[in-house]
Order: structure tokens, then C-alpha cells, then sequence
């Protein structure tokens, strides 16, 4: 919830790592095999949650995320039929997991779209043009930074109804201006670059220097921070369900499980548990992809 | 560094002219160009959050009196609390009152003053409690791991603080409960209220403060690991110490630490406004009497004096933090004690 927001925080790359002189062989292919099993482990995860989500209902049958029979309520983990239980109503807690986890990634996956995006036209607008137009933007995000996310967030639920949509719209308002400080950052350092003075001195034109020069530079940086900041989104977005702000029942959602699971915490557990794990998997499986990447991709 | 080198310009030209010396230290200086700075970001943010709750269906009379009431006695009502006054009436009501120390009425007909008066000092304490130990626990953690990159601690503090990025705070404060407060029986479920002795206040903010101060020990413990061991590959001045046979803590300590501490305090005064999201989940969790509960409350409520101060005091924290890392940097940096550049 509480994320630095590195202003120029990458695109500087540092000067290339020395040279690894006097190192051997299989000390340079043990480091080859760790790089890439550091990018596919997460990403291979990541992949079989979202199949998890999407995919598996499609293959097989599962019992309905919503409706649940009273007589089979409260069934333990590892019951017959259900495997991973039924919470007090007699509802699957796996189907809830896979039909919640499938709002989850719908609203990252937004949310992190619209935020890019947007963001990105605002940070490089006011990031190259300079002048007032950067001194407004500039000003427009700063309050938007400063200003409480969940409050918004809660507001726009409280006024216009609860629903997923909603949900999207509130988070995406707190993570343009995320995306347009770092882009503006981004695009403040390449600006000043001999190459970007070239490319002024040939005439290219504003829009040409922008899409062919300073977008295809700051995308990988761009790229790593949506990683980093999908950990947030998720866990916001699990937290306005936990509040009973969120996408609203009867669908299943991760936070509002665990805002069930709660009432009977001290006897079963499990109903807190095993939605906080998949939060939990999601996440670690997103940032630990977002590190590799920007190892890979040097940036900082 | 930016800043660093903005305020080594500051200090240039303060040396330049004796007369602009006179104008106070460039730390003073600096102050109160935040402060100015931050006037419209205040104004800005509460004006903002004005706005959306004046946009929101306004039903807050008929939210007091109820379904039944009739039209003429929520008509009065709203007259009553000012809410049929033009917008900008209304938010120019509000901060004239607020520049003269007035906070306003709350919907429930409490005074927000005293409201405050009550619960910030709890959040604030509470807050205290989830930030400091935190901080100097990852200070500790960072240190030994950057002692030995790739090492056993190192690998250890990385899964630890990837753990702290990735948990979703409520959901830890769940697994806290049930494990220190069901299982171990160790601190009370509830907070309810953070006492008045060292004990009961430790008895009743621990969970709550370990459920917010986690993952800012992730991050700060990821940050500061990172940087110190990029400086000791990286820096000429810890080759230069290492080759004048300085032992290994103590470069690592005074040379690397002391400027990796200047990364770590930015980013401490930058994340202390956005607290307010996990301060209002992790009090409703524990319900603890603070600020945070009353912004939830608050927001149900359309208690829009109430959520206002609550925004103002969390926006008055993110310059005030920021502000203090400008003067920890001060302290931090000779270059800038004394008001000129060395280099």
C-alpha cells in the first residue's frame, strides 16, 4: 500500500558491471542457468494461476462460486467433492478461489492498462515539453499523490454503487499519477541525452522523437515498475472487497473471503488462510517477475 | 540526489553574498520554501476531496433523520449543517474556518477538534510504534546482508522482505491474530484502547503495529540492502577505504551506511502520507480508536468534516515528513550543515 515512488528511479542505467575475469566456466553457466530460472519460475507460476483462473472452470465442471448447499457447509479441507472445503454456506472454496482470483487479474490487468497508458501520456508530455505545461501536470499529480487513494476509492464506490467496473475506475486514479511521475522522471533524463539533441538537430519532428525515441526507451522501465505496482493494485483491490467496498456479492472475490473467513477465525482457519496464500502466490509470483525483469532488462 | 545538489546550489549562492547569508541557514531556507511549496498541495488535496464527496448522491440530513422524515424537516436540516449553500460557499466556509483552528461540526453534531483532540494522538502513536521498529530493525537486517552479498543472511533477508512486499496486510493481520492472540494468547484480540502504561500500550499495539510496520520493513530493508551493495561495488571512496585498511564494519558502517541512510529517509518521509490506507484497514481490523476507524465511519457517513481533517492531518504528514528528510539530510551531510559546497 505504501510505495516508494522513485522519481528518476530508472533508465540511468549504472556503467556495465565489470568484467568477471578469472571466473570459470561452470561458475558462468551456473549464473546463466539461475538468471533464467529467476525470470521463468515466477513466470511460469503466474501463467499457471491465470490458466488456474480462466482456463480450468472452461475444461472441467466445478461447483457453482456462489450458491452452496446449507447441509454440506463447513466442509474441512480435503472432503470429497470439495477439495478444498465449504465455507459456512455450504459454498465450494475453490470455485469462490477461481472465480475470485478471475476478478482479481481482470481488475489488475485493467488497472494497470489504463494507468500505463494515461499515465505515460502525461509524464511524457510534461516530461518533454517543459516549461508551464510540466510546472501544471506536475502540480495536478503531486495532489494526486497526496491525496488518499482509499478515500477515493471509497467514495467512488459509496456514489456510484459498487461493481467491478467502479473498482478499476478507483484504482486507476491512484495509479496514473504513479505512472506519470516515474515516466516523467524517465523522460526529464533521456531528454538531455546526446541522442535525443540529435534527433532535434535532424529535425525529426516532436511526435516522431517521442514515439521513435523516448517511448522505446523508458518502456522497459515502465514495463518492470507495472510489475511492481500489480502487487499494490491486487492487494487494494482486496482490501476495498475486504471492506465490503469492492466488487459486490454474490460474485467471489479474494478480499471478501477473507473478510468471511474472518467471523470464524479462531476455529477454522483455513477460510482466512487459503485465500491470503493465493493473494500471496499471485503477488510473489508478479514481483519476483518484475526483479528478474529488470535485472535482465538493467534497469534500476 | 537531486535535491542534494539543489540544495548545494543554495548553498553556493548563500555563500556568495554575505547579505543573502543574513537570510538565515540555507537549512532555514530550505524550510520554508517546503512550507510555501506545500500550501497549494494542501489547498489542493482538500479542495479535491471536497469535491468527490460533494459529488456523491447528497443524502447526509436524510442519512441523520432517517427514511421517514419528511422533506421539509431534511430541507431544514441541510440548512441547518449549510449544505444547500453554493459549492465554492461551502469549501470557503470550511477553510476560513480551518485557518482560525476551527475543524468544523462533524454530521453527528460532535465537534472535529475534539474528535481529533481524541484519536490522533493514538494513530499517531500507534503509527510511531509500526514505524520506528521497523526502521531500525531493517537498518540492522540490511547491514548484515549487505555484508556478505548472496550469502545465507542476505538470501534470507531477500525472501523475508519479498515476503513483507507481497502479503496483503489484512490478510497478515489475520494470520497475527490467530497465532499470537487465539493460538499463544500473548496480546489481546482487541485492541479497543492503547492504555495509559508502557505495558498496556505494548500489550494492545504490537499486533496492530507489526500488521502496518511489515511490509515497510520489507521495503525499507530491500531498499537500504540495495544500496549499500551497489556502493561498496561501485563507489571510489570505499576502494579508497578498503585500500587504507579500514576494517570491513567499519567502511561498511561509516562509509556506505551513512550515505545509504540519505535513500532510506526520502523514502520513509514519501510513504508516510500513504500510511492512511493501511492505518484505516489495520484499526478497523483491530479496532483500534483511532483516525483511521473515523475515516471509515467517516466516508459511510458523508461526514465530510471529519473526512477533511483527517485528509488534511494525513496531507500535513507528507510535507512534514518530506521536510524532515530534507532536514535529516542537513544533519546527515557536513556539505550541507555548514552551507557550502566541498567539492
Amino acid at each position: 500500500m505504501a510505495a516508494p515512488l522513485p522519481e528518476a528511479a530508472f533508465v540511468a542505467a549504472g556503467p556495465p558491471p565489470p568484467l568477471p575475469s578469472l571466473v570459470s566456466s561452470r561458475k558462468l553457466r551456473t549464473q546463466r542457468l539461475g538468471r533464467t530460472l529467476r525470470l521463468w519460475i515466477p513466470a511460469g507460476l503466474l501463467l499457471a494461476l491465470l490458466a488456474l483462473c480462466f482456463v480450468w472452470p472452461l475444461v472441467y465442471h466445478i461447483p457453482s462460486s456462489t450458491n452452496g448447499n446449507i447441509i454440506n457447509a463447513d466442509a474441512p479441507p480435503l472432503s470429497p467433492g470439495a477439495w478444498l472445503g465449504t465455507d459456512q454456506n455450504g459454498v465450494d472454496e475453490f470455485s469462490q478461489l477461481v472465480y475470485g482470483g478471475q476478478v482479481s487479474f481482470e481488475v489488475f490487468i485493467a488497472v494497470t492498462a489504463i494507468g500505463m497508458v494515461l499515465g505515460s501520456c502525461i509524464g511524457i508530455i510534461a516530461g518533454y515539453f517543459g516549461g508551464w505545461v510540466d510546472a501544471v501536470l506536475s502540480r495536478v499529480l503531486d495532489i494526486l499523490i497526496a491525496f488518499p487513494a482509499l478515500v477515493l476509492a471509497l467514495a467512488i464506490a459509496e456514489g456510484l454503487g459498487p461493481s467491478e467496473f467502479h473498482v478499476i475506475l478507483a484504482i486507476s486514479v491512484f495509479s496514473i499519477p504513479a505512472f506519470g511521475r516515474v515516466t516523467r522522471g524517465a523522460t526529464l533524463v533521456l531528454r538531455e541525452l546526446p541522442f535525443m539533441v540529435a534527433a532535434r538537430l535532424a529535425g525529426a519532428r516532436r511526435w516522431r522523437i517521442i514515439l521513435r525515441h523516448i517511448v522505446p526507451n523508458i518502456l522497459p522501465g515502465i514495463l518492470t515498475f507495472s510489475l511492481l505496482g500489480i502487487g499494490i493494485v491486487i492487494i487494494l483491490e482486496g482490501a476495498l472487497d475486504f471492506l465490503g467496498y469492492g466488487v459486490p456479492p454474490p460474485t467471489a472475490t479474494i478480499g471478501a473471503m477473507i473478510a468471511n473467513g474472518q467471523q470464524t477465525m479462531t476455529v477454522t482457519p483455513e477460510y482466512v488462510l487459503i485465500p491470503s496464500i493465493f493473494l500471496l502466490l499471485v503477488v510473489v509470483s508478479v514481483n519476483m517477475l518484475g526483479d528478474a525483469l529488470r535485472e535482465r532488462w538493467g534497469v534500476q | 540526489m537531486a535535491l542534494v545538489q539543489q540544495i548545494q546550489l543554495q548553498g553556493d549562492s548563500g555563500a556568495r553574498g554575505s547579505a543573502r547569508r543574513l537570510a538565515g541557514s540555507p537549512a532555514l531556507r530550505l524550510v520554508g520554501r517546503r512550507l510555501l511549496a506545500a500550501i497549494p498541495v494542501l489547498i489542493g488535496v482538500t479542495f479535491l476531496t471536497f469535491s468527490v464527496m460533494n459529488a456523491l448522491p447528497n443524502d447526509t440530513a436524510q442519512a441523520i433523520l432517517g427514511l421517514q422524515a419528511s422533506p421539509a424537516a431534511v430541507a431544514a436540516l441541510n440548512h441547518t449543517l449549510g449544505l444547500d449553500q453554493p459549492f465554492f460557499t461551502q469549501y470557503w466556509h470550511w477553510l476560513s474556518h480551518v485557518l482560525q483552528g476551527n475543524l468544523g461540526t462533524s454530521v453527528q453534531g460532535a465537534s472535529v477538534n475534539h474528535e481529533l483532540a481524541v484519536h490522533l494522538p493514538v494513530t499517531l502513536e500507534l503509527l510511531a510504534y509500526a514505524l520506528l521498529v521497523p526502521l531500525l530493525f531493517s537498518i540492522i537486517v540490511a547491514v548484515l546482508a549487505a555484508r556478505k552479498p548472496n550469502g545465507l543472511m542476505d538470501r534470507f533477508s531477500l525472501a523475508v522482505s519479498m515476503l513483507g512486499l507481497s502479503i496483503a496486510p489484512y490478510a497478515f493481520a489475520f494470520i497475527l491474530i490467530v497465532v499470537f492472540a487465539v493460538k499463544l494468547q500473548w496480546f489481546p484480540v482487541i485492541s479497543g484502547s492503547v492504555g495509559t502504561t508502557p505495558v498496556s500500550f505494548l500489550k494492545a499495539t504490537t499486533l496492530p503495529a507489526a500488521a502496518i510496520g511489515f511490509p515497510l520493513f520489507a521495503i525499507y530493508t530491500r531498499l537500504l540492502r540495495g544500496d549499500l551493495v551497489e556502493q561498496m561495488q561501485r563507489e571510489d571512496y570505499i576502494v579508497t577505504a578498503k585500500a587504507k585498511g579500514v576494517p570491513p564494519w567499519r567502511v561498511l558502517i561509516r562509509h556506505a551506511l551513512r550515505n545509504s541512510l540519505f535513500t532510506l529517509i526520502t523514502v520513509v518521509g514519501l510513504n508516510l502520507g500513504g500510511l492512511i490506507g493501511a492505518v484505516a484497514i489495520i484499526e478497523t481490523v483491530f479496532t483500534v480508536p483511532g483516525i483511521g476507524q473515523d475515516l471509515l465511519t467517516g466516508i459511510s457517513n458523508r461526514d465530510v468534516p471529519l473526512i477533511e481533517a483527517i485528509v488534511l492531518v494525513f496531507a500535513i504528514m507528507t510535507v512534514l515528513g518530506n521536510l524532515l528528510a530534507d532536514l535529516a539530510y542537513a544533519v546527515l551531510d557536513p556539505r550541507i550543515r555548514y552551507g557550502r559546497s566541498t567539492s
